[in-house]
């Protein structure tokens, strides 16, 4: 069980983390995540991220930091301009991992309106797993994972931060 | 031919697919894509799955062959048989599971039982079928063959054989079980399935594109130092790979001209993986496992729906005029260390699918093209290197990286598949008859 400010503070950060990820403030999200991050979108329920199936997106710190390398060209055509998102979150769980780490469970919809090609509005439901840490008075994320309902697809185009 | 219906009867494709352009109609006109998912998704052989995703009696996976359903199956005598996954009942899916392993497959809607080879086994309250169970089988696709481990099907019973089919690029699928020092690659990895809003045509056009990645990866290139910066982004005058035609619709951009050293393609020293250097070089001899550590996997299309992308097995899967599949998998080679297979996985969610580092681009590329090509439409050229392009020994057509020389060769082909075997070549017309 934790505390009322536990919890404001572990909400907190999901709307701040939501916010960055909807208005592609890709820097300033980034900065969200420990060294140890682990950012992960698998491709069928109940994969494990080491047995060796594919996964929709598998990325450990160094690659996080490539992906967003690669969005903040400016170039990144899949993004140029960014989707237009805004996420609802909701039924947040959460559990103490340790003095100061949280398991936080939420479910998450995601509106995605997809500017840079076809205009069309797409939506992204998921369960969303995160792994918090309170470091130096901050919270922080080292793990975020993105169980979507679809994730078996077909799945289109998922270029910006889910 | 299946049938003497046609749907294709009406459209006039050589007023469409001229030598150095096409018209857009051919990505657009739903007529068109009923034509295709006859004469090229019925009546020719369209790739299936590995032998390595139903290494044991009753394995089954679920595809689709254009837009039909159907489940490819191992039977206890070890052969593989491709069926419609529709109960010869009363048309439910019978194989509703992904994959997986079955000795029966029980339709849920009446209870119809078949055999792994699609025989009707059983009947609920048999006192009123009044049926012949070896007439009520499910539909089998006529002809099931491989290679390599690459499985293929045709719906259609005179189809030309596989080898007609694959000619000369046999060799492509060679070189990609290559890679493994024992000959053979594992497609244990599972797909993801990308959906892309464009016609199923741009994919095996694009992948084989070498002119588009400087302008449609460039923030790859910014973000990532890889051996992309050697193979395609440097000027016209000092590219050395090439754009290749091997006919029957398959084509290739060859990037090993540009690796000047072993697993330079793998994007890492040889020194990184040595064992794997090690096995191959005793396993192919020194000479031919040299060749292989600097030449790396093949980037070529197997028509109409197989990409061999390098170390990923590529499916595409028409779905309809404006809306298809690139579904993938990691290529993982048989008798390495698990690591060498590591570095496949990882590299394979980094270039492919919906949050790919590459893919991603084309798909919006692709998705605009599809927009562009709204309403009345108009031309798009294909002429690009048609004179500097040369014919080797083998009969291959080889052109600058950065030309359309396997594009030209994808819409030869298929111009032949769709005009029929009245109009088409003198050989594939005997085959058909």
């Amino acid at each position: 069980m934790v505390t009322i400010e536990e919890r404001l503070r572990v909400e907190e950060f999901l709307f701040k983390e939501a916010r960055l990820a909807d208005e592609s403030r890709y820097s300033e999200w980034e900065a969200l995540a420990e060294d140890d991050m682990h950012y992960w979108v698998p491709a069928e329920a109940g994969q494990d991220p080491d047995d060796g199936r594919i996964s929709i997106l598998n990325d450990n710190r160094t690659r996080l930091a490539t992906r967003i390398r690669q969005l903040n060209t400016g170039v990144r055509h899949a993004q140029v301009p960014p989707s237009r998102m805004c996420r609802i979150i909701s039924n947040v769980e959460i559990e103490t991992i340790a003095d100061g780490e949280y398991f936080v469970r939420s479910n998450v919809v995601l509106y995605e309106y997809r500017i840079q090609a076809d205009k069309k509005m797409e939506v992204w439901p998921a369960r969303v797993e995160h792994k918090l840490r309170m470091r130096d008075g901050e919270m922080k994320m080292f793990s975020k994972h993105i169980h979507l309902l679809n994730s078996e697809g077909p799945v289109r185009g998922l270029s910006f931060i889910i | 031919m299946l049938d003497n219906s046609r749907p294709s009867e009406g459209i006039r494709f050589e007023e469409l697919i001229l030598d150095d352009r096409v018209h857009s109609t051919l990505y657009t006109d739903s007529e068109v894509f009923e034509a295709e998912m006859d004469s090229i998704f019925r009546n020719g052989w369209v790739f299936i799955c590995h032998d390595s995703e139903i290494p044991k009696a009753g394995d089954f996976v679920r595809r689709n062959v254009g837009r039909d359903p159907v489940f490819a199956v191992r039977g206890r005598d070890g052969e593989i048989s491709v069926i419609v996954n529709r109960c010869a009942h009363r048309g439910n899916i019978i194989c509703q599971e992904e994959r997986g392993n079955a000795k029966a497959f029980v339709c849920q809607y009446h209870g119809w039982a078949y055999d792994t080879k699609g025989g009707l086994v059983d009947v609920p309250y048999p006192a009123g079928f009044k049926g012949d169970f070896s007439c009520h089988g499910l539909e089998r696709l006529a002809k099931v063959d491989s290679y390599q481990g690459f499985v293929f099907a045709s719906f259609n019973p005179t189809v030309p054989s596989l080898g007609d089919h694959l000619g000369r690029a046999t060799e492509l699928i060679d070189r990609a079980v290559e890679m493994s020092p024992v000959g053979r690659i594992n497609l244990s990895g599972g797909w993801v399935r990308h959906q892309l809003n464009c016609n199923w045509k741009m994919l095996p056009e694009n992948d084989t594109d070498g002119y588009h990645v400087n302008f449609v990866h460039p923030s790859f290139a910014q973000a990532i130092r890889s051996n992309y910066d050697e193979a395609v982004l440097q000027d016209e005058e000092s590219l050395k790979s090439e754009a290749k035609d091997w006919g029957n619709g398959h084509t290739e951009l060859n990037f090993s001209p540009s690796y000047s050293r072993p697993l330079e393609w793998f994007g890492c020293a040889e020194d990184r993986y040595p064992s794997y250097s090690k096995a191959l070089r005793e396993a192919y001899g020194q000479e031919k496992g040299d060749k292989i550590l600097l030449d790396g996997p093949p980037h070529a299309v197997i028509f109409p729906n197989l990409f061999l992308g390098e170390m990923n097995i590529v499916r595409f899967e028409p779905v309809a005029p404006g809306v298809c599949l690139h579904i993938h998998t990691p290529m993982y080679l048989e008798g390495v260390d698990d690591d060498v297979n590591q570095r496949i996985l990882r590299q394979s969610e980094g270039a492919l699918g919906p949050t790919a580092f590459l893919l991603a681009d084309d798909s919006v590329i692709a998705e605009r093209t599809q927009l562009a090509l709204a309403g009345k439409g108009g031309w798009l050229d294909l002429s690009r290197g048609a004179e500097r392009e040369v014919t080797d020994d083998n009969g291959v057509v080889v052109g600058h990286l950065t030309d359309e020389t396997s594009n030209r060769g994808f819409w030869r082909h298929y111009k032949q598949v769709m005009q029929g075997p009245d109009q088409s070549s003198p050989t594939a017309a005997a085959a058909a008859a």
